[in-house]
């Protein structure tokens, strides 16, 4: 056990290694931020109206319900991305191959190069929320910490497995990244991120409810803008540890038999 | 005989470092446009190795001589667990490749002779680290044996810069000195003086033969198109053609067996290519 969370932090060393070469980059990304939580800030002073906050989950500004929409989107967007690019980057750079050659497993290799991505995807999301607290009034005052954090790990949880298929999927395939073009589109209509679901059609609802990033999402205004806590997002949570649950080991299954293909067809390092 | 004679005496008889046993290995044809969607489906059916039987020796330095596309490399990445044989068996020090790849692993050090595969906005002393560790050195460990290597691939001055800013012989003996790192049991090193200028490939022969040889117990198999090199290191020379494996034995009786005088008329004799004809001047 030891050894593998050993093997996990030199893997969060050897990424922040790298992003520490790329001094820039941070300062970028925290002005861009300042630039989109402006966006939504003015996008929701045009919008916003007494009627359409009452329709909001929690009956706040359009402003607060549309960045958590954002940012969550980013997460999302990591969980499904963080696998297959790490891949891919270490397939170009040739490290793979040295990478596999090692005493490291598999699930370790795998998850060590997510750990510095999702670090990374949540300060992001934190200076996006700090810019719109500081300068536009997002309401941070009723936010249920604890529950903030159970949802954003509960929520990487579930959608890991998602893109520990994707990688799979670039393992055989080479290029492309099916899962995430598939639940980035369908959830930027059907999970609630920029509109409630409740103004979509009755069978746009029903596919709402099939999908998991609807609850993770609900669950995630709840704990940030409703101050909910743990208790009582036990419905959401457990949908997605049930999703979690089923997915993860399918996926690291999946990539398993994809990386024994790919030592059969001696692919491994094709791009 | 039964198992349990078998497994009696192969307590008696020393273990190979490396035995490989009817060994086949078969790549699906290659495919462009549509149909390269379908090649990781596709039946395998172009032979890169055709049966191969040879074993290495605990403390034995093997070479592998054979033209490019003999299948040289895909037999060093069986051994190194990173491609499945179609057929037969590969054993590290008594571990199947393909069953025990993780005890395989633990024994190895590998060298590709084709990419280095370093992070190259990482230091070369990062780098080392890094691999180092994930084959369970310590880090005061790991440290220790970068400083031992440095020294003996005259890595010192690099050892601080981004791995980006160094030369390709520069990270060839970096390459190296992550591949002895751990000090392992069965080195495969494939083609490992490529990239190097005569003086660094020279130190680099002296020190296999003398620092990592000499102890006895660490194996080597290597290929290399540099016959001088071959004939330094090598106990026994394994001559390998179009995936099949022609002769296996030391330089000497290699010489004796075909009637040459030197390994590159043992190699074009036993290929059965014309020297002649090599030299772009038709046999008379």
């Amino acid at each position: 056990m030891i050894r593998i969370f050993r093997d996990l932090l030199l893997f969060f060393w050897r990424d922040l290694s790298i992003a520490r070469t790329y001094r820039a980059v941070f300062v970028v990304e925290a002005v861009e931020a300042l630039f989109g939580s402006a966006m939504f800030y003015y996008v929701a002073r045009f919008v916003d109206t007494p009627e359409l906050q009452h329709s909001l989950p929690q009956g706040g500004s359009y402003f607060a319900f549309s960045l958590v929409g954002f940012v969550f989107l980013d997460y999302l967007n990591a969980a499904l991305d963080t696998f297959d690019h790490s891949l891919e980057e270490a397939r170009d750079s040739g490290t793979l191959e040295h990478l596999l050659v090692t005493q490291t497993s598999l699930p370790v290799f795998l998850v060590g190069s997510a750990i510095y991505p999702f670090v990374a995807t949540t300060l992001r999301i934190v200076v996006y929320v700090a810019w719109g607290a500081a300068l536009f009034g997002f309401p941070l005052h009723a936010a249920n910490w604890l529950a903030v954090l159970a949802v954003l790990l509960v929520t990487l949880l579930a959608f890991s497995g998602l893109g520990i298929l994707s990688a799979s999927y670039l393992l055989l395939f080479k290029k492309g990244n099916p899962a995430k073009w598939f639940f980035l589109g369908v959830s930027s209509v059907t999970a609630g991120m920029l509109f409630p679901v409740g103004i979509l059609p009755d069978w746009l609802q029903f596919v709402a409810r099939l999908n998991p990033v609807a609850y993770a999402l609900d669950a995630m205004r709840a704990s940030l803008l409703g101050g909910v806590g743990v208790a009582g997002l036990w419905r959401s949570l457990a949908i997605l540890l049930l999703f979690a649950g089923v997915l993860l080991p399918l996926s690291m299954s999946v990539f398993a038999w994809s990386l024994r293909r790919t030592k059969i067809t001696g692919t491994l390092t094709h791009s | 005989m039964s198992s349990h004679s078998r497994h009696a005496i192969s307590f008696l008889v020393p273990q190979a470092a490396i035995s490989v046993e009817s060994l086949a290995k078969l790549f699906p044809p290659a495919r462009t446009g549509w149909r390269a969607f379908l090649q990781p489906f596709e039946k395998i059916t172009a032979v890169a190795l055709d049966g191969l039987s040879f074993e290495v020796h605990e403390g034995e330095a093997l070479a592998l001589l054979g033209a490019n596309g003999a299948g040289k490399s895909t037999l060093l990445r069986i051994l190194a667990t990173l491609l499945v044989p179609t057929r037969g068996h590969a054993l590290v020090a008594g571990h199947d490749t393909v069953r025990q790849s993780r005890e395989v692993r633990r024994q190895l050090g590998y060298h590709a002779g084709t990419d280095h595969g370093f992070y190259p906005r990482l230091t070369a002393r990062e780098n080392l680290l890094f691999f180092g560790q994930l084959n369970q050195l310590s880090r005061s460990a790991a440290t220790q044996r970068i400083s031992q290597l440095a020294e003996q691939f005259h890595l010192g001055e690099s050892l601080n810069r981004q791995v980006r800013t160094l030369s390709t012989g520069t990270v060839q003996r970096l390459s190296l000195a992550r591949a002895l790192l751990h000090r392992p049991r069965v080195l495969l090193l494939d083609e490992p003086t490529r990239s190097l200028d005569a003086i660094a490939a020279a130190e680099f022969r002296r020190f296999l033969k003398t620092e990592i040889m000499r102890d006895g117990h660490t194996s080597l198999l290597f290929a290399s198109h540099t016959l001088p090199e071959v004939e330094l290191l090598a106990d026994r020379v394994a001559v390998i053609d179009a995936g099949r494996l022609l002769a296996c034995d030391t330089p000497s009786a290699l010489k004796q067996t075909t009637g040459t005088s030197s390994l590159e008329d043992v190699f074009l004799r036993l290929t059965g290519h014309d020297v002649s004809t090599v030299h772009g001047n038709p046999a008379v």
